[in-house]
């Protein structure tokens, strides 16, 4: 697995890079990111204590929040580089970049198969005049749906979610089927049991190995000590530190403002 | 065929149900899909009443029935949709209370302008000059095979909001309703999704008014008042706004309890007609719905069950 990973590395993947980003809440500078290039490496880590902005961070890329200032572009392997702060928040997933929500995020009224087949269907099947399209939008995607439901162990899908790892999971398999081509896991494995959360990275470095290009905010920095090739360091709002797990974990920096003495 | 059997009394109530049904139909769409309070129903069904009756009579047609009718109808529903085209495109951004806020004023609007606008709509002295677009005999026959068409609509549109349900554009509609931010996370352009929906279901709420306008022959004002929303609410909420049966069942036990049976068969003194009973119906409906919100909020039906669908659909 380690292996693939290295050797994918070497495919040229799609590149985030955000520039002068401000964001404030009621006066307060929650973000300001001056210079950071995400997805030099198959899979990346951002970690920070608590309120240092990582979630903002992740949220003004996919331009779920609007940036104060600067702008974040997607640099896809080949073609033009786009502005994703100057595009609506539904586009993101067209171009690849999706991201799972830290809080826990589901439509109350839609069983497993419907939050599946919701995020499989093309939006020509979404039209008032396709009444008649269920059928073949599920045969299409049946085979990919089943794969995941099996792999996660989802007994009856034409339940609801109910429990919060449930819920979660869900969220994370929504994203894999939009095939992103970056994929932003913001604490893809909080509230899950251990053997779901290996589930998760093997998930990740298989998707890491084919070509996109992972971002994981995480508190569990076993997974990424374990997961990540880099690991950026942030916090007040900014992006201090950046470079290989080893060097991260033992910065006087990051032992003093976040890991403690004696997590080495 | 003579219809003897039928008193007119009845078309009429029989009418206004299946109108009613209609409506309601179209409203779960907009509140029990989509999340969209639309509290102007009787605004769009009366621009689309009016908009036909201006066309139908004020305009000098080259050629007369069933093309002046076809012709006029089909520009009555396109005006109403551009009207909940630009009414959708204002309420897009707004929360719940907005969106009631907003669709009530648009009700208003519509009610003051069919009431100032006298050479068009012809005021509060109301307007004449429409007919059936053919004629079998009778008025009594001819408002009855009115009835058996707009049945006909109503069943259609039963069918096609039933079929939503079972397509992936049902899901999108549901997925916009409950959870916008996820569902635009997930491609999905919620915005173009509301806009769409919100026009085309007021351009049949338009459908509804003309069709309601040939059948009564003669427009009046006091139409447009807050019962029609009311009646529908109330029989959509009591039924449930979220399944398709909901809407037929409520209206049932609300607008078709009332009008046919109530006014048509309970011995009641002659002289309530006028006065009382209009108002007793408002008092019975506003009953009718706080009693619903506080016991049962769901309405009768209870929540729409996705996972009975979907096991019938796709199966475990």
């Amino acid at each position: 697995m380690a292996n693939d990973v290295t050797v994918a590395a070497e495919v040229s993947r799609p590149q985030i890079h955000v520039r002068g980003a401000v964001k404030s809440f009621a006066g307060r500078v929650v973000v300001d990111v001056d210079e950071l290039v995400l997805g030099e490496r198959p899979i990346e880590g951002l970690i920070g204590p608590t309120g240092a902005g990582k979630t903002t961070l992740m949220r003004m890329v996919m331009h779920s929040i609007p940036l104060d200032l600067g702008t974040v572009s997607l640099r896809p392997p080949s073609g033009v580089e786009i502005v994703l702060s100057s595009q609506p928040t539904h586009r993101m997933a067209h171009y690849g970049v999706v991201k799972s929500n830290q809080v826990i995020m589901d439509f109350d009224k839609l069983t497993i198969w419907d939050s599946l087949l919701l995020s499989v269907t093309e939006a020509s099947y979404e039209k008032p005049h396709r009444v008649f399209a269920e059928r073949s939008v599920f045969r299409e995607h049946v085979e990919q749906m089943r794969h995941y439901l099996d792999f996660f162990g989802f007994g009856d899908p034409t339940a609801f979610a109910l429990s919060a790892g449930e819920k979660k999971l869900l969220d994370i398999i929504r994203c894999l089927l939009l095939r992103p081509s970056f994929l932003l896991l913001d604490e893809p494995t909080a509230g899950l049991p251990d053997d779901l959360t290996e589930k998760v990275m093997l998930v990740v470095r298989e998707l890491a190995a084919t070509g996109t290009s992972v971002i994981v905010v995480e508190h569990d920095l076993n997974v990424i000590w374990n997961l990540c090739e880099m690991v950026h360091f942030m916090a007040e709002g900014s992006v201090i530190l950046r470079g290989d797990p080893e060097s991260i974990r033992e910065n006087r920096t990051v032992v003093e403002k976040y890991l403690g003495e004696g997590h080495v | 065929m003579t219809l003897d059997w039928l008193d007119a009394f009845l078309i009429a109530g029989l009418f206004e149900v299946a109108m009613i049904i209609g409506l309601a139909l179209l409203l779960h769409l907009q509140l029990g899909l989509t999340r969209i309070a639309n509290f102007g129903i009787v605004g769009f069904w009366g621009l689309g009443m009016y908009a036909f009756g201006v066309l139908y009579v004020r305009v000098d047609w080259p050629f007369g029935d069933p093309w002046q009718f076809l012709v006029c109808v089909t520009l009555a529903t396109a005006i109403t949709g551009l009207a909940g085209l630009v009414i959708g495109w204002l309420i897009s951004d707004l929360d719940i209370d907005g969106v009631l806020v907003e669709t009530l004023g648009f009700a208003t609007i519509v009610l003051i302008l069919a009431t100032t606008e006298k050479d068009l709509t012809g005021g509060a002295l109301g307007m004449g000059g429409l007919r059936f677009p053919f004629n079998i005999g009778t008025v009594k026959q001819n408002e009855f095979l009115w009835l058996l068409i707009v049945a006909i609509v109503v069943v259609a549109i039963f069918l096609y909001v039933r079929q939503v349900h079972r397509s992936p554009y049902g899901r999108l509609l549901i997925a916009t309703g409950g959870n916008e931010a996820l569902a635009r996370s997930l491609g999905k352009s919620t915005y173009r999704t509301k806009l769409l929906l919100f026009a085309f279901t007021s351009a049949l709420m338009g459908l509804l008014g003309a069709l309601f306008g040939v059948m009564v022959r003669f427009l009046d004002i006091n139409n447009l008042g807050v019962d029609l929303t009311l009646a529908v609410m109330v029989g959509l909420v009591l039924g449930g706004t979220a399944r398709v049966w909901g809407a037929v069942i409520g209206v049932l036990l609300t607008v078709g309890l009332f009008d046919i049976i109530i006014q048509s068969y309970l011995p009641l003194p002659r002289e309530w007609y006028t006065q009382a009973i209009p108002v007793l119906r408002e008092a019975i409906f506003g009953a009718t719905l706080i009693l619903v919100l506080l016991f049962r909020p769901l309405g009768i039906l209870g929540d729409m069950r996705r996972d009975k669908l979907m096991e019938k659909l796709h199966g475990k």
